[in-house]
């Protein structure tokens, strides 16, 4: 027996706290929380804080290399500063932990979880992360400075021959632990998806944030302790005397095969959640199914394997790594890249579609990360690689790859799931202009910068003369860079005068055709996330519970339509 | 748990030939990344045995068939912490024993004391010993 109900209809009291909560003990049950949501909110917010700092600081870079000579910064070395910590801050301290926090507050939701399965070494993983970030940037507060051998250190810069002070060790020991965090977060993510689904939500029911949230877990696993490592061994080289990285031994392309061995699995523990994310948005803003659910797994599956084997295609030019191999594999990746963009396309084929934000945000990340996935395909063959290595083209493809997908997929979650959060919806309107300015802005910027690589600037240089050539785009550039930092504006103008003025969201999924369980629980959910888990029979519960009008989909039954096709065939 | 366990398993097929071809390859003579790729592969057989072994043995959850009901895992899912100073101590203690490594040994020593404590703390929190409430 089984009762439907509509998701207009539904209210739900929860009754109004008569005992006022002190602020100290507001901080308290904050620090002191296992509750998964509470420490997602910590990861995002932390990490969106440390976004904006990483903003400021690739600002800064931009608006010194406005025009040749040096005009903002004191020395060079601040310059070098600036561009490794933005790298790292970026990598390690937003992308990383943003997933963290996606994964930690929708992951449990998803699956009709309690909790998460380790609570407190869930809280723990988070601490970690930002006692081991604060510890990296610490460096700015010591004589010497930041970090400046760049994000990946290469050997023997990063040695204290080179880069001599004590911002480098904080560097170097503040990553190690924040990684610690991140392995044990991902062990938690990986045994509460195998351990505390709801009945019913069998593996092939999943949505596929959660089975994004699952691999991108199990890459985790995969590559940071190789960071780790590699780090230690770092440590030991610049605090204690030993000689792992010293060239004579071969140690530079030791790190840089340990490295990238970290660093390429890395660049897609910070891309697949955030495919999850806009998978789950496509289809509720198509008012269809996602198109090819088994088809869009094993694309995933596929691209965190094939990225374990491709790390040294960002070594062509050390001259000592195997070519071929490494140039075959990087390509294989663009075909389950591919899979993705056909499977989301169809997705939106015929459906019909509305551009609430959340939309228009995933469309802005397919049309920015297709570009940046093109230019991928440019440099994974190494003869093209030779002549942009380290140049402006080579910033330009990853910042089309990973702003593309963070970014832009970062705002289309926080839009689509704020009013889950806080059970207040962001103002439409405020979103919009965000989009564009940020649109505008970010290709603004970094689509001149193809050309300027193209044209020889080197990545990383503080300064360039006006014989160069390089004036011009660099101006378009940077004014650019400053449209995209003021669209951060209207969005904290979003952000509070939705907390003081916006209305209550009263049911459980405002967007109308929200289909995964996080949809089938109040705005926000009570502390254990479900007063009632409904009847799991598809990999959309949610739109079973409130449109059961829907339920009775037929679907095909051939051969590509079962390995390929939707998770469930004729089993209602 | 079939399912998560082959999605484990694999892992064999793909990284194990892949480190076989990379290896041969090179002519065995990169020792980052072919034995990394085999260890992963060895990564993948220990999850992906174990949770083999164990769906074996505890055969479909309810979690695991399709026509499962919410009812069916009534109950005790499992111990969750309502709160817990534990994880911000031990969390500082780490942080105060990585902070030394890189400014100045003596400081390890206060991160690991503290440790200790927050090892034990953590540990024992919830125990109240064989016969207590």
């Amino acid at each position: 027996m089984t009762t439907y109900e509509y998701a207009t209809d539904e209210t739900r009291e929860i009754a109004p706290r008569v005992v006022p909560v002190s602020k100290g003990r507001i901080i308290v049950n904050w620090i002191t929380s296992t509750d998964h949501k509470t420490i997602g909110y910590m990861y995002l917010i932390a990490s969106f804080m440390f976004f904006c700092i990483g903003g400021v600081m690739a600002l800064l870079i931009r608006a010194e290399l406005f025009e040749p000579g040096m005009q903002l910064l004191q020395t060079k070395e601040q310059y070098n500063q600036l561009f490794t910590m933005h790298g790292t801050i970026m990598l390690l301290m937003f992308a990383t932990p943003l997933f963290a926090g996606f994964a930690n507050v929708i992951m449990p939701l998803q699956i009709g979880a309690p909790d998460v399965a380790f609570p407190r070494l869930n809280a723990l993983a988070f601490w970690l992360f930002l006692f081991g970030s604060t510890i990296a940037v610490a460096g700015y507060i010591t004589p010497q400075g930041a970090a400046s051998f760049g994000w990946f250190a290469y050997a023997p810069l990063s040695n204290t021959t080179f880069s001599p002070g004590v911002g480098g060790d904080l560097w170097v020991f503040g990553l190690a632990l924040s990684g610690f965090g991140t392995i044990l977060g991902a062990v938690n993510f990986i045994t509460t998806i195998i351990c505390l689904r709801a009945p019913g939500m069998t593996m092939w029911r999943m949505p596929i944030f959660t089975w994004n949230t699952l691999i991108t877990g199990i890459l985790v696993l995969m590559a940071f302790p190789p960071l780790a490592a590699a780090l230690f061994a770092l440590g030991a080289d610049r605090r204690f005397g030993a000689h792992i990285f010293d060239p004579e031994a071969g140690g530079p392309i030791l790190w840089q095969h340990l490295f990238w061995f970290f660093g390429h699995p890395e660049v897609y523990i910070i891309a697949l959640p955030f495919f999850g994310i806009v998978s789950e948005i496509f289809p509720v803003f198509s008012r269809k199914p996602i198109f090819g659910y088994k088809g869009l797994v094993f694309a995933t599956i596929a691209i965190a394997a094939l990225s374990v084997a491709v790390w040294a295609h960002h070594m062509y030019v050390t001259g000592s790594v195997l070519l071929p191999f490494f140039g075959f594999m990087t390509m294989l990746i663009a075909v389950p890249t591919g899979v993705k963009f056909f499977n989301w396309i169809g997705t939106m084929w015929r459906g019909s579609i509305t551009f609430e934000t959340p939309m228009l945000w995933s469309i802005g990340f397919m049309a920015t990360f297709l570009f940046g996935g093109l230019t991928g395909i440019i440099l994974s063959a190494p003869p093209l690689d030779f002549h942009v290595s380290d140049t402006y083209f080579v910033v330009a493809h990853f910042h089309y790859v990973v702003f593309g997908t963070v970014v832009f997929a970062m705002f289309a979650g926080f839009y689509f799931w704020w009013p889950k959060w806080t059970g207040k919806m962001l103002n439409e309107r405020f979103g919009k202009i965000h989009f564009w300015l940020l649109f505008i802005g970010f290709h603004g910027t970094f689509l001149i910068q193809h050309w300027l690589g193209v044209m020889g600037m080197p990545r990383r240089y503080a300064d360039y003369m006006p014989e160069d050539g390089f004036t011009a785009m660099n101006q378009f550039s940077t004014v650019f860079a400053f449209v995209l930092g003021m669209s951060m504006i209207p969005f904290f103008w979003n952000v509070w005068i939705t907390h003081r003025h916006g209305k209550k969201v009263e049911v459980d999924d405002p967007w109308g055709f929200g289909a995964s369980l996080e949809w089938a629980t109040s705005c926000p959910p009570p502390r254990h996330n479900f007063h009632s888990i409904p009847r799991i029979r598809s990999e959309r519960p949610a739109l079973d519970l409130h449109h059961p009008e829907l339920g009775a989909r037929s679907t095909p039954t051939t051969t590509v339509a079962k390995v390929f096709g939707p998770a469930d065939q004729k089993d209602k | 748990m079939k399912i998560e366990s082959w999605l484990f398993l694999g892992g064999i097929f793909f990284f194990l030939p892949v480190a076989l071809v990379y290896g041969y390859m090179t002519n065995w003579d990169e020792w980052v990344g072919m034995p990394a790729l085999f260890m992963v592969t060895g990564l993948s057989a220990m999850i992906g045995f174990y949770l083999y072994y164990t769906a074996r043995r505890v055969g479909p959850r309810p979690e695991d068939r399709l026509d499962g009901e919410i009812h069916e895992n009534a109950g005790v899912v499992g111990a969750f912490s309502p709160w817990s100073w534990w994880p911000i101590v031990l969390a500082t203690a780490a942080a105060i024993g990585f902070l030394g490594l890189a400014v100045g040994f003596w400081v390890l020593y206060i991160g690991a004391g503290l440790a200790v404590i927050a090892v034990i703390g953590w540990t024992y929190e919830y125990s109240r010993g064989d016969h207590a409430h």
